[in-house]
């Protein structure tokens, strides 16, 4: 090989380039496709050449009408999340007996029989094992559930008809109309919504995918939502109203998250993203019946299971931290306490307090285990009666109590609405941020969109805070 | 904390809140025009300096100390300043009151108006940036880039000759093609050109041109020119400009018969029921984006119909080469056909 | 080679070929390494299943497979490695995918490239069939989906396009593993070299860049003589394709 003739090569190819002009990309497809339409011509016979299956068309036509497109949209998403909802309360319950009920004692017991120092057993036991068993038993059901029925959906080739209907709504606010899947999938889980934006194709619309997806209310904070409206929205209205009324207060929330989605997709296409390429276009692949059994087990092992594997590993540290913050002293106080101490005040402008903000801080692994660190810290500071001990986190299995010891840590309704807020609207957590930089390869766009959601959560708490405080 | 009310918290909050909008708002913002004050240091006056001169000289007309100043725009005393160390460093000289480049001077400035270009071409072949910005973003960028950094852009670019207006792109040792075609009003009545050049100053005529939806690249056929208005047809429309704005186009006659299709409507005209053939895409659809029209068959020749209108009016689905492809109405009016 | 190993699935359906052994993701010691490509929904991923007895995810979307999926099969004693590359319209664009995809089947090159097509939408598949005949002359064609292309009454010749397109074709509906046994028999002849391909290259280019397109294959092939793909490389260098410049450079396509 010789490098100057390499070189001249290069220099001809340069040469020619300018003289052949520029239409030669448009002119070798053309040729390619001049070649297929010749090899088709002689190789295959149809009698529908140009039309398209007749049964495809019939369904395309029914599921993209001005009459039912939306009916039909709404309807599969409003089944799947009930199911989801209603089908994951049993196991998860099953899971909480199993592992945290059961388990977490006996390995107590195991512990103290051999007379492992208290240390030792309180930082795996306590820590360690508690923070991934709960992951576990919150965010398994939900997800098992949740992503076979998406996939198989995706696999009868419904989804693309879904981003089809929709993009009009997206292109207005700078995105793509299959943002509206990867946000359906954010509400089950915000990582697995940042991959599934592979969908999107273009460069521009798929990192406002990736950074917006977070504010899809993922399973990991449904619960905290349900929790904290059934206790403080709940009680504010009558009796008969209270299950309405808290239902309604989750459902706005989630709704105020799109609208978030889309104001922040919309300003971020008009201002730092504007200059990444962008490129639409959607494909909309034939319907073929899913295998039904083959879905439920990869979609378990591919969506599932891979998530679930990266929130534990997360999770165990932070289990850790939890027990050790609880644990350590610096002086007459622990660890936690000091930090809990001395983020009281910014808590408080916020309409928060300084539990609240580490817990979110601790809990940056999993939104799962925020509530059951809320409630351990808020034993450790007031020093009321209750709790499993410091470090250990728990959740009462009654909402009143849950109700009083919240409000004997100083909470009012105030509270209680920022945490809803600040819930939706705060960093995503270390298993998406993690997702984030593997998909997007950038560390810019991961701190980007690890920092933009918790900005936006102080300003809005802030501003909620002030203007209550104001009025009431 | 004893200082505290929700008051004084919401007004101190709106008050940073104004002041960083005030800071940081994009390209109004104080910091930003600091910046940029700051950073015109004499380099960057000098660099335009030679430009203006490059291009003064170009199109023939003579420039003295007062248009300079008048054209670029800063501080009179800080150009005086620039002026007189270009002449210590023999980049010009005075002819008399006339201000001109030596062989050093041009071969500089041939340097940056090749940087400015290549940007161009970059930020039009590989970003998403409208194409009224390209210019004041190429303005910045040519006293960023270093010669060792426009050669590689220029490599991976693919070593371009002309810049997305059609102005040449000087070479690396400073040989400059010539465009080649005739202004607009020079072409003959039903003769057909295709555009090579538009020219992009001044910038009130630019941004009708742009506003027009000409592009280059596209075939003109003109229909009639006389003094008042010069009217033809490209890409399936027809667009009447005043002479001196169409003088501001340049067109190569193309000698060799082409036909050019009568009837040419644009795909997002197309009705449900109706079929049509795919005349071309639009020169309008430039970079990443025309690739994958034409790698999803949107090629010369294909029939084409609407398979899907849109619940909300907008994509329609169209059946192309036997599948269903959803387009944008804006990505739609790029797609020239031919109804059946 | 390693005695017997142990098949990371044996409950998959076996095939009638005697033989025959799905290596799933274990692909140590590979004999040859065959790329998997095709339009995005044409069934890619589920022909990497039938062949490879693994369970990748197959969603009913374009471009689903972006990071590359890897498995293998014994046949004959031999081992295959096999490479599912992501589903794309063409490479002759710069997108990710499209990029792994072309650099897969240049540099990597593997000794079979398998294309597959969906019978239902040939011409549009075809695209992506002859760019990939202008890179490597070792292909088959995997027409699948045949089923529903029988359910659409569109019936293909698939010896005359076998013929037009110099490589072999093999029709297969691999959700019900059809025509996969076939499949592997022609993967397996096209490595050991028992079938020689003629790939159809690109007629109807136009005469301008036709001309520009020799004068460059030649001066390529002065240079690398015996080179299968300079044509391609032509059409890259008149693109300007600055990853196909730097490997002319440094040697890598040789």
């Amino acid at each position: 090989m010789n490098k100057k003739n390499i070189d001249s090569i290069i220099e001809l190819s340069n040469e020619l380039r300018w003289q052949i002009g520029d239409d030669f990309h448009d002119n070798l497809t053309e040729s390619i496709y001049a070649d297929a339409s010749e090899i088709v011509k002689d190789t295959v016979q149809s009698d529908t050449s140009n039309k398209r299956f007749r049964l495809d068309a019939k369904i395309d036509k029914i599921v993209t009408s001005k009459a039912f497109g939306f009916p039909i949209m709404f309807l599969v998403l409003g089944v799947v999340l009930w199911i989801t909802i209603v089908g994951a309360n049993y196991p998860s319950s099953l899971l909480a007996n199993v592992l945290l009920d059961t388990i977490h004692p006996a390995l107590k017991n195991g512990a103290a029989s051999i007379n492992m120092p208290w240390w030792l057993s309180g930082f795996l036991i306590d820590g360690v094992y508690l923070a991934v068993a709960w992951v576990v038993a919150v965010m398994l059901p939900p997800m098992a559930i949740f992503f076979p029925m998406f996939t198989l959906l995706e696999d009868f080739g419904y989804l693309p008809r879904v981003a089809f209907n929709l993009d009009a709504l997206f292109k207005k606010s700078g995105a793509h109309g299959k943002q509206a899947l990867t946000m359906s999938m954010g509400f089950g889980c915000n990582a697995a919504g940042v991959v599934a934006t592979r969908i999107i194709d273009s460069p521009r619309e798929r990192l406002i995918a990736i950074i917006t997806n977070n504010f899809s209310l993922c399973n990991g904070r449904w619960p905290t939502q349900i929790l904290i409206a059934t206790i403080f929205i709940g009680a504010i209205v009558p009796e008969s109203l209270s299950s309405v009324a808290s239902l309604l207060a989750v459902i706005g929330i989630a709704v105020l998250g799109m609208a978030f989605m889309f104001t922040v997709s919309w300003a971020l296409s008009k201002t730092v993203l504007k200059g990444e390429v962008s490129t639409f276009n959607l494909e909309l692949p034939p319907y073929r019946p899913p295998r039904f059994w083959k879905t439920i087990y990869t979609s378990l092992i591919d969506r599932t299971l891979i998530v679930l594997w990266r929130a534990v590993v997360f999770a165990a540290p932070a289990g850790a931290v939890i027990w050790l913050i609880s644990n350590i002293y610096i002086g007459n106080e622990t660890i936690a306490a000091w930090a809990i101490d001395s983020m009281d005040g910014f808590g408080f402008l916020l309409g928060l307090n300084g539990v609240i903000l580490l817990a979110y801080i601790v809990a940056i692994p999993a939104n799962e285990i925020v509530i059951p660190t809320i409630l351990m810290l808020t034993v450790l500071v007031t020093g009321t009666s209750g709790g499993a001990g410091a470090g250990v986190m728990f959740e009462l299995d009654s909402m009143n109590a849950t109700g009083d010891l919240l409000r004997a840590g100083g909470w009012t309704l105030l509270t209680a609405i920022n945490l809803m807020l600040f819930s939706l609207l705060h960093n995503p957590c270390s298993t998406t941020i993690y997702t984030i930089y593997k998909e997007t390869k950038s560390l810019k766009w991961t701190v980007f969109a690890s920092i933009m959601p918790v900005i936006l959560g102080f300003v809005v708490t802030f501003l909620v805070a002030q203007i209550w405080r104001l009025i009431f | 904390m004893t200082t505290y009310n929700p008051i004084s918290a919401l007004i101190l909050f709106f008050v940073i809140a104004v002041l960083l909008f005030v800071l940081f708002r994009p390209i109004k913002g104080w910091f930003w025009i600091l910046k940029k004050n700051f950073g015109s240091n004499e380099k960057t006056i000098i660099e335009d300096i030679l430009k203006q001169l490059y291009h003064f000289e170009n199109s023939g007309n003579k420039v003295d100390m007062k248009t300079l100043v008048q054209v670029l725009g800063f501080n009179h005393t800080r150009v005086v300043d620039a002026i007189k160390k270009m002449t210590i460093n023999d980049l010009i000289y005075f002819e008399s009151d006339i201000l001109k480049l030596t062989d050093t001077g041009r071969e500089y400035a041939l340097r940056i108006v090749r940087v400015h270009r290549l940007w161009e071409r970059y930020l039009a072949d590989k970003t998403g940036f409208s194409r009224s910005e390209w210019h004041d973003r190429a303005e910045s960028m040519e006293h960023v880039l270093t010669h060792d950094e426009a050669e590689q852009l220029s490599v991976r670019l693919g070593n371009p000759k002309f810049d997305p207006h059609g102005d040449p792109i000087p070479t690396k040792t400073g040989k400059v093609a010539q465009v080649n075609g005739v202004e607009l009003p020079l072409l003959p009545v039903n003769s057909i050109g295709r555009i090579t050049h538009i020219e992009d100053e001044p910038e009130v005529i630019y941004k009708q041109i742009i506003a027009e939806k000409i592009h280059i690249g596209s075939l003109v056929r003109v229909v009639e020119n006389n003094a008042t208005r010069i009217v033809f047809l490209s890409e399936g429309e027809e667009f009447k400009l005043a002479p001196i704005v169409a003088a501001n186009l340049t067109v190569a006659p193309i000698e060799n018969e082409v036909v050019v299709e009568d009837n040419i409507a644009r795909l997002s005209s197309l009705d449900e029921h109706e079929t049509a053939k795919i005349i071309g895409i639009s020169k309008e659809s430039r970079g990443e984006s025309r690739r994958r029209l034409l790698d999803l068959g949107f090629v010369k020749g294909a029939n084409i119909s609407i398979d899907l209108m849109n619940p909300l009016g907008e994509p329609h689905a169209y059946l192309i080469k036997g599948t269903s492809i959803a387009l944008r109405k804006d990505q739609a009016a790029k797609i020239l056909i031919k109804r059946d | 080679m390693e005695t017997k190993i142990k098949s990371a699935c044996e409950t998959c359906a076996h095939f009638n070929a005697e033989g025959l052994k799905k290596l799933g993701i274990h692909t140590d010691d590979f004999d040859f390494v065959v790329a998997l490509a095709g339009n995005p929904n044409t069934g890619k991923s589920t022909v990497f299943n039938a062949l490879t007895g693994l369970r990748q995810h197959t969603g009913n979307w374009p471009g689903k497979t972006v990071t590359r999926a890897e498995g293998g099969f014994e046949y004959n004693t031999q081992k295959f490695k096999l490479v599912d590359l992501p589903g794309t319209y063409s490479l002759l664009s710069t997108s990710e995918d499209e990029e792994a995809a072309r650099d897969f089947i240049l540099f990597g090159k593997p000794n079979v490239t398998v294309i597959v097509a969906d019978a239902n939408r040939l011409e549009r598949n075809l695209n992506l069939v002859l760019q990939i005949l202008e890179i490597t002359d070792k292909a088959v064609l995997c027409l699948n989906l045949m089923d529903e292309a029988k359910r659409n009454h569109i019936s293909i010749d698939e010896r005359t396009l076998a013929r037009d397109l110099g490589i072999p074709v093999v029709p297969t509906s691999a959700r019900f593993n059809k025509g996969i046994p076939e499949l592997i028999q022609t993967i397996s002849d096209i490595a050991n070299g028992t079938i020689v391909c003629k790939p159809h290259r690109i007629k109807s280019v136009p005469d301008n860049i036709d001309r520009a397109v020799k004068k460059l294959t030649t001066e390529i092939e002065k240079e690398f003589p015996g080179i299968p793909n300079s044509r391609w490389i032509a059409f890259r260098l008149l693109e300007g394709d600055t990853q196909i410049i730097n490997a002319l450079k440094s040697g890598e396509l040789v």
